[in-house]
């Protein structure tokens, strides 16, 4: 049966220690002696807000947003949503590189490989397909990183939801 | 229930699978009279570059396979009329009866006549035709010259293309720089420094007055009277919306006027697309926006609501991005506002380039060059802001755009200039 699925990250609980981006790295095969990236990115941030410091520990990739509007905005067609699981995938044999996904999407997710053409995280949807966690998910040792069933209850706290957090400010991307 | 979908581009396609979604048994009947799946214009010359085959100008695939997996009754006939009040359509083989029906003509490319210009040698860029047409000109590998007419995201594609083909390329535009409805003046200026090293001859303030033959060569006499080599002339003045079938009929000014629902002035009558006058966000006034997002959305909306539902779509904002001989460039928003400066970068090409002017706490225009990373979070949040959303900048945002190269300080000084 298909299923509605996205990836989510519990803010409260990551600690930017990397296991994510390695373990992307490593199913994806990256080559990052190449110049290739992870499609998920870690961040330690500190910043000072009025009197005191705010931390920031994230892991940030493709939030397989619901209505996507990268898929709206790829004048190729080539990204679309996988109908098994829902997660935002592509096939990027038409991609011009014209980078309008990029422009369309609201967290900057989308890179561009070598040859021009798209590239981010694709869920590790076939990994879904054969019963498996994205390799991200599997490797975070503290639970941050979460792969979500939309049509079942919240398992992270609103507060603590990047997806949910960050709902409102998607509705305005177009 | 009886829909008719006008035109049959990707405005109509996203209305068409609305339609369907919430709608098993309703017969959609959609008129048509390319005979063509619905296709990209974007993609036109990058099909003529080399970077797409031909059937990857058709994102949704053939329309057979289209019309089967949406279940849509496809006439290859030209619609001559809609009366909005009767809701029937007119064509030469008859008039049909419908419960809804969505305009969806898309534009056409626009060009005044050149005296002395062959039709042979005249070229527009929209249609799968124009394209064809010049790919098959180019292929046989006799034009060593050409005038572009037009400095706009199109007219700098065909140059790209021309070049390629080793064709010696003049582009002309009667306004002052290159990419004037976008680009600030310092930016065109760096486009146009950038474009012209790779030999292309750039002229502003003129355009083509008309050809003459001299010593057995086409030569296109510019307004300032100069001559210019010209075996070809690709004309990129602009596009009109095609309002035709419903003069008359509904309200019109630059295109059809429709509301948030894509509902024109007659109910039960839609637009969508390039032909469709929907918000513009910025200024709050009706502006077509023709971008193939904005058609995508608005066909979604109009055929959601076409099949009973309540769907909205609120509007957009000027947006471009043309990726182009090696750069990007990105333009948002109104560059005629004038405002607080916020700048970050060098114009010479090496990385990141942005310049944004805040009016009113408002983002009201940014130009990036150079850097696809930033745009769609600084488009997302000029969006908010003019939706009367605050909120700042969030963590996961400023993250990325730090990491694309974004300094700290641009950020702060963007969210305490717009701080409502």
């Amino acid at each position: 049966m298909s299923r509605r699925y996205a990836i989510d990250l519990d803010v409260s609980k990551c600690v930017s220690c990397g296991a994510c981006a390695v373990a992307c790295m490593d199913q994806n095969d990256l080559k990052v002696k190449e110049g290739a990236r992870p499609f998920r990115s870690v961040f330690d941030m500190e910043r000072q807000e009025g009197e005191g410091t705010v931390y920031s520990h994230l892991s940030l990739a493709c939030m397989h947003c619901a209505d996507a509007p990268c898929i709206v905005g790829c004048p190729s067609a080539c990204i679309k949503k996988d109908p098994d699981t829902n997660l935002t995938v592509f096939d990027t044999t038409n991609c011009i590189g014209c980078h309008s996904c990029a422009m369309a999407c609201p967290y900057g997710v989308p890179g561009f490989g070598e040859d021009g053409k798209m590239v981010k995280c694709d869920g590790c949807y076939v990994r879904l397909h054969h019963g498996l966690k994205p390799a991200c998910v599997k490797a975070c040792p503290t639970g941050a990183l979460k792969l979500i069933d939309l049509d079942g209850p919240e398992e992270i706290a609103p507060e603590r939801s990047l997806r949910q957090k960050s709902m409102g400010l998607l509705e305005r991307q177009v | 229930m009886r829909y008719a979908i006008i035109g049959f581009g990707t405005a109509g396609y996203h209305a068409a699978q609305a339609i369907r979604e919430r709608d098993k048994a309703g017969e959609i009947v959609v008129y048509g009279d390319t005979g063509l799946a619905p296709y990209n214009p974007m993609l036109t010359t990058y099909y003529i570059f080399g970077k797409l085959p031909r059937s990857g100008l058709f994102p949704f695939g053939p329309l057979e396979a289209i019309a089967d997996r949406l279940g849509l009754a496809f006439r290859h006939e030209r619609v001559v009329k809609v009366r909005a009040r009767d809701l029937t359509v007119e064509t030469e083989g008859g008039v049909e009866r419908f419960d809804k029906i969505l305009i969806a003509t898309g534009a056409t490319a626009f060009a005044p006549p050149v005296k002395g210009l062959a039709e042979e040698d005249s070229f527009l860029m929209r249609t799968v035709d124009d394209a064809q047409r010049l790919k098959d000109r180019l292929d046989r590998g006799d034009v060593k010259s050409a005038v572009v007419v037009g400095a706009s995201m199109a007219g700098i594609k065909v140059v790209e293309v021309l070049e390629k083909y080793g064709v010696q390329v003049c582009l002309a535009d009667l306004a002052p720089h290159i990419f004037p409805l976008a680009a600030y003046p310092e930016v065109s200026a760096a486009i146009e420094r950038r474009v012209a090293k790779r030999g292309i001859d750039l002229r502003f303030g003129a355009t083509i007055d008309h050809m003459e033959v001299r010593e057995g060569k086409n030569m296109a006499v510019m307004t300032d009277g100069a001559q210019v080599p010209a075996d070809l002339v690709s004309l990129c003045i602009g596009t009109r919306a095609a309002t035709q079938v419903v003069q008359g009929e509904v309200e019109i000014d630059r295109g059809i006027l429709i509301d948030e629902s894509m509902e024109t002035s007659a109910p039960g009558v839609y637009a969508a697309g390039d032909c469709a006058q929907g918000a513009n966000l910025e200024s709050g006034e009706r502006q077509i926006i023709g971008l193939w997002a904005n058609a995508n959305r608005q066909g979604a909306a109009a055929g959601a609501n076409m099949a009973g539902g309540a769907a909205r779509f609120e509007g957009n904002i000027l947006h471009n991005i043309t990726h182009f001989m090696d750069m990007d460039f990105i333009g948002f928003g109104d560059n005629r506002i004038q405002g607080e400066l916020l700048e970050q970068g060098s114009l010479d090409g090496d990385g990141l380039y942005v310049r944004a002017v805040v009016a009113g706490g408002k983002v009201a225009g940014a130009n990036i060059l150079d850097s696809y990373r930033i745009s769609g979070i600084l488009k997302n949040y000029m969006l908010r802001l003019f939706t009367g959303e605050g909120g700042g900048v969030p963590d996961y945002q400023r993250a990325m755009l730090l990491q694309a190269g974004l300094r700290p300080e641009f950020i702060d000084r963007m969210e305490a200039m717009t701080r409502g």
